[in-house]
């Protein structure tokens, strides 16, 4: 089974960067997502991220996110066709010749821009988070949070969170297979899909509470909360570094070069 | 050092003691091993050892607890403890923090106050010691039960402690990793360490141990010199297994093949391969399993057990070959159907409990398969494993032996021909393994056919009518036990 959000151990462009290049990775992918509205931009940034993600190697992980990803962004768009009906009228969700109801849902091309804006700045923040955390080994990531001088229990409490992905993710398998031996069988409509959660969740949720007090008594025994720490191996800037920030300083400097002088082009 | 002296403990919200008047002394240098049934108070005895009860926990807390001569209660809090005591737990799983084996133990290490060059000769010392250098690159939750036991371990020895407490270290594991935990622990040992070892496998720890402890009920039965407290008939049943009283005298035979071919086959499975992704599991695998037959398939952790048992009720389904159970083709049948032929008690029996009370938790299975007159049905079962008394209990307040046979009953009680159990002795002591195990003959007896994966051969030798064993995905053997 393949972990979701995992660090993947490889020796690509993308693992060699100190977690610093890549924390301002992710702040100019995400503002710049966030600013623009212009869809061949946003998909421009997607393609930039896709080609990034080959040269690192890591474009199978990122391909397998592709799924979920694509589910959300079809989510997304009907979910503007539906609230937020804008411009012209392509056609209908319910097609004119069924009777009664025929022809009420009208599909905008203004709610299909806005849906594929969100779709797209979706994939951006997922693509670039997803390059960030399967290319960090949690450790590096302590020290970087140490240095911002981020207190301690916080940083354990999101490596904890991302740590319990994979567990829960494997739990769950279990739990699910064991219930299926005993004929379960998820419910069909909305109340039977509701109720068919507790054989899956209450289980779940249990081992996990369990769990996380052997973990916790884990951390303290460890002595990770204590808060001396000897940095060993730790990151050095390096050359793809370097690259990387005047990659994004040029990526930066041309994004507000355009708003000003051509904001048609990202707006 | 540490001595209890007159502990007594009461977790919060509950009446009865967990410790009861509890005394113990672990010098420096030598290895207890503590055992009893689940319920007993060993792991509570863990805790308090390690001060974790008097840190962390709540409850009525009385008597003294010292650590190399101090009391638990004066020192600041775990983080100061740790610099004395180091702990696994059982749940190896649940210690893994970090995402490659090498940088959980790095991590550790990195919080000791060492300097750079002695974190790395350290590192590498441990990784060798635990025999985990070829893994240390992998991710902790994709080692097998063992190794992520050895990197639990390993990361708790990278806090460079000279008291190390390990509650049941290696209840999961199959006879090889079983071994290797042993023989770490062994040179630990030697090392001079000093080990308070929870366990239920003595015979393994036998020339490690200097010192016995029995408990029951929250309180210290028996203690002493293994030798010594083995006189007792009564303790040496608790302490080590033993199966033979089921079937009296056994024997290994020729090949099975030639007898089983009398009985109607229950499960037939013809020239079965299964592969998870691309990764093979499972090569050309044929047996026949007759009606009413009680076979016990045995292998080392990986050898693909697991992954033949959940093709007879298609949890997977071949990549190639046939699997026929009761004459019907499971490429043909739901699981949903297949669960009327074939029951299949996993490992943790938490994995299935989520119901308010023992008897709603068996009218689960009950109601997704149409079964009626619930009641007798629910009594029978529980009768049969004889939880009775339990019917309105919180399946999650039993004990583990109480929880194990639950799941049994949760099975039973859907009335399959077929039973599968995955493991059913796993984490229980002798007496409760036996009791399990006497009841999967009486289900023989009365017409199931039953299978059991495990890795007690000692179950295999007196329980099973069969022995099938498997090695990298192949049957390698298929030995007939004969009751003479």
């Amino acid at each position: 089974m393949s972990e979701i959000l995992q660090y993947v151990h490889k020796d690509g462009f993308f693992h060699r960067l100190h977690p610093f290049s890549k924390i301002l990775f992710i702040i100019v992918a995400s503002v710049m997502c966030i600013l623009t509205t212009s869809i061949p931009f946003l998909a421009l940034m997607v393609i930039a991220l896709l080609v990034i993600a080959y040269l690192s190697h890591l474009h199978r992980e990122v391909i397998q996110q592709l799924k979920l990803v694509l589910i959300m962004s079809v989510v997304f768009i009907i979910i503007t066709v539906l609230t937020m009906p804008n411009g012209a009228t392509l056609g209908y969700l319910i097609p004119q010749g069924v009777p009664l109801i025929g022809g009420s849902i009208a599909i905008t091309d203004g709610a299909i821009g806005i849906g594929l804006i969100l779709a797209l700045r979706f994939m951006v923040l997922i693509f670039a988070f997803q390059l960030f955390l399967i290319s960090t080994q949690p450790r590096d990531l302590v020290h970087a949070m140490e240095k911002l001088h981020m207190p301690i229990d916080y940083i354990l409490m999101f490596i904890l969170a991302l740590r319990f992905i994979p567990t829960l993710q494997i739990e769950g398998q279990r739990i699910h297979e064991a219930q299926l031996a005993r004929g379960y069988n998820p419910g069909t409509g909305m109340i039977g899909k509701i109720k068919s959660v507790a054989p899956i969740v209450i289980p779940l949720v249990s081992n996990a509470l369990l769990r996380s007090n052997v973990l916790g008594l884990t951390i303290d025994m460890r002595g990770y909360r204590t808060g001396i720490r000897t940095h060993v191996r730790e990151r050095k800037f390096c050359a793809g570094d370097y690259g990387m920030m005047g990659g994004l300083a040029v990526t930066v400097s041309g994004f507000v070069v355009i708003a000003i002088f051509a904001s048609g082009l990202i707006f | 050092m540490i001595e209890l002296k007159d502990v007594c403990y009461t977790y919060p919200h509950t009446v009865q003691e967990a410790l009861h008047r509890l005394s113990l002394v672990l010098e420096p240098g030598r290895c207890i091993m503590v055992t009893g049934p689940s319920g007993a108070g060993k792991t509570t005895l863990c805790l308090a050892a390690c001060g974790i009860l008097c840190h962390e926990y709540g409850g009525k807390k009385s008597g003294l607890v010292t650590i190399n001569g101090r009391d638990v209660s004066t020192y600041t809090g775990l983080s100061e403890i740790a610099k004395n005591i180091g702990i696994v737990f059982d749940d190896a799983e649940a210690q893994m923090i970090f995402t490659t084996v090498e940088e959980e133990i790095l991590s550790a290490l990195e919080y000791r106050g060492l300097a750079p060059e002695e974190i790395e000769k350290r590192l590498a010392s441990i990784m060798e010691v635990t025999y985990l250098t070829e893994l240390k690159d992998r991710s902790p939750h994709n080692l097998s039960g063992g190794q992520k036991q050895r990197a639990a371990l390993a990361a708790t020895l990278a806090l460079g402690n000279e008291i190390l407490i390990l509650d049941e270290p290696t209840s999961e594991l199959d006879e090889p990793a079983t071994r290797r935990i042993v023989e770490i622990l062994s040179n630990l040992k030697r090392q001079g360490k000093t080990l308070l070892i929870v366990e239920h496998k003595y015979a393994h720890f036998r020339d490690i141990v200097d010192t016995l402890v029995v408990m029951e009920h929250g309180a210290i039965t028996a203690i002493g010199a293994p030798e010594n407290v083995l006189h007792d008939e009564r303790i040496k049943r608790i302490v080590i297994p033993d199966f033979s009283g089921l079937n009296l005298k056994v024997s290994l035979s020729a090949p099975a093949s030639a007898d089983i071919t009398a009985a109607p086959l229950a499960i037939e499975v013809q020239n079965l391969s299964y592969s998870y992704d691309e990764v093979p599991a499972l090569h050309d695998v044929s047996i026949g399993i007759g009606a009413g037959e009680f076979v016990a398939i045995v292998g080392e952790n990986g050898s693909g057990k697991t992954t033949l048992v959940k093709q007879f009720n298609r949890l997977l389904t071949p990549t190639s070959g046939v699997v026929m159970i009761q004459g019907k083709n499971t490429r043909n049948c739901s699981i949903t159907d297949l669960a009327r032929d074939v029951g299949l008690v996993f490992q943790n029996p938490d994995h299935m409990f989520f119901a308010d009370t023992v008897k709603d938790e068996i009218a689960f299975g009950l109601e997704n398969l149409g079964i009626e007159n619930k009641d007798v049905v629910i009594d029978a079962a529980l009768d049969e494993v004889g939880l009775l008394h339990t019917k309105t209990l919180y399946p999650r307040w039993l004990s583990r032996g109480e929880r194990q046979r639950l799941a049994i009953a949760c099975v039973v009680a859907m009335q399959p021909a077929i039973i599968v159990l995955d493991e059913p002795t796993t984490g229980l002591d002798g007496d409760e393994a036996r009791l399990v195990m006497e009841i999967l003959k009486d289900l023989q007896v009365k017409g199931h056919t039953i299978i059991v994966i495990t890795h007690n051969r000692d179950i295999a030798r007196y329980c099973a009518d069969r022995m099938i064993t498997m090695e990298q995905g192949r049957v390698i053997s298929d030995i007939r036990v004969k009751v003479e």
